[in-house]
């Protein structure tokens, strides 16, 4: 599907963002989502508003049947929700939810008209007792790889989970 | 049905009173306003002990942790303590990454939160 709120040119803020559980971490061009969305036709969408209750659900449920294990599905959900949470947080417009799984991975991809203008938002831990800026790093801290394009016309984060997990601690 | 309830006691049974906090539901950015007036307006009764009861939440997200670590801080400037009580796994591991769980204890009973 063509995304026209997407400019044409590179974003000035632009970050993938790979938290593997064996402790690999760094920057890594692997999926870019400034090219081609790779978006497959059976997506499954949510436009949300208000209600991150159902965002939840929707995301559970297709992790559930994408066969992640329970602590893992719960893991998507935290992160999607805190995701979308953002855009309730920081803008006046609708976000919308698109979530695929492939033979390998389970997808879900946000965007909202929002701006994120620190590129390493999320990288590092705030102080546990820090007002805000702990959702972001939970994110990161859950998903196997997580990637953010951000410029003035909105943000996009895509959170990727593999479907045959290493074990991971915690 | 609300995303979130809350129901407040106070326990007076066994060596100190204190009071308990349930939270049952979805905690999240939607409601967090409503838990903030909720816990504020028990820190400002001044108890000795803040026990909140995490049994029955189904899922917490960063704006409800801040508004129980603002609490916390509430507490602990007037001597106070806030104790979290048998979180499930999901948010017992949300407390361990954010390391919140090494601001507030965090029990597996509320009896346990209680006696200390």
């Amino acid at each position: 599907m063509p995304d026209s709120r997407l400019p044409p040119g590179p974003p000035p803020v632009r970050a993938a963002w790979v938290a593997r559980s064996d402790g690999a971490d760094g920057m890594d061009g692997v999926d870019d989502i400034d090219g081609q969305p790779r978006r497959p036709d059976d997506a499954v969408y949510h436009t949300y508003q208000s209600d991150l209750s159902q965002v939840r659900d929707l995301v559970r449920r297709q992790a559930r049947e994408a066969g992640l294990t329970d602590a893992r599905v719960e893991d998507l959900v935290l992160a999607v929700s805190e995701v979308a949470a953002n855009t309730l947080r920081h803008t006046r417009s609708t976000g919308t939810l698109a979530i695929w799984h492939d033979a390998d991975e389970v997808v879900c991809e946000v965007r909202d008209e929002g701006t994120i203008t620190d590129p390493l938002a999320g990288r590092r831990r705030p102080p546990p007792d820090a007002s805000g800026g702990h959702g972001l790093w939970l994110v990161r801290q859950v998903c196997d790889l997580v990637e953010l394009t951000s410029d003035a016309s909105g943000t996009t984060i895509r959170m990727h989970m593999a479907r045959r997990a290493r074990e991971t601690a915690g | 049905m609300d995303l979130l309830t809350t129901s407040v006691a106070k326990v007076e049974s066994g060596s100190e009173p204190y009071t308990l906090v349930e939270l049952v539901g979805e905690a999240d950015v939607t409601n967090s306003d409503a838990l903030h007036e909720v816990l504020d307006a028990e820190v400002a009764k001044r108890p000795r002990t803040l026990i909140i009861d995490l049994s029955g939440l189904r899922f917490m997200d960063s704006s409800a942790l801040h508004v129980i670590l603002r609490a916390n801080r509430a507490m602990d400037r007037q001597g106070g303590v806030v104790a979290l009580a048998s979180p499930r796994d999901p948010v017992a591991k949300m407390l361990r990454l954010t390391a919140a769980d090494q601001l507030i204890p965090v029990y597996a009973s509320v009896s346990e939160a209680s006696a200390g």
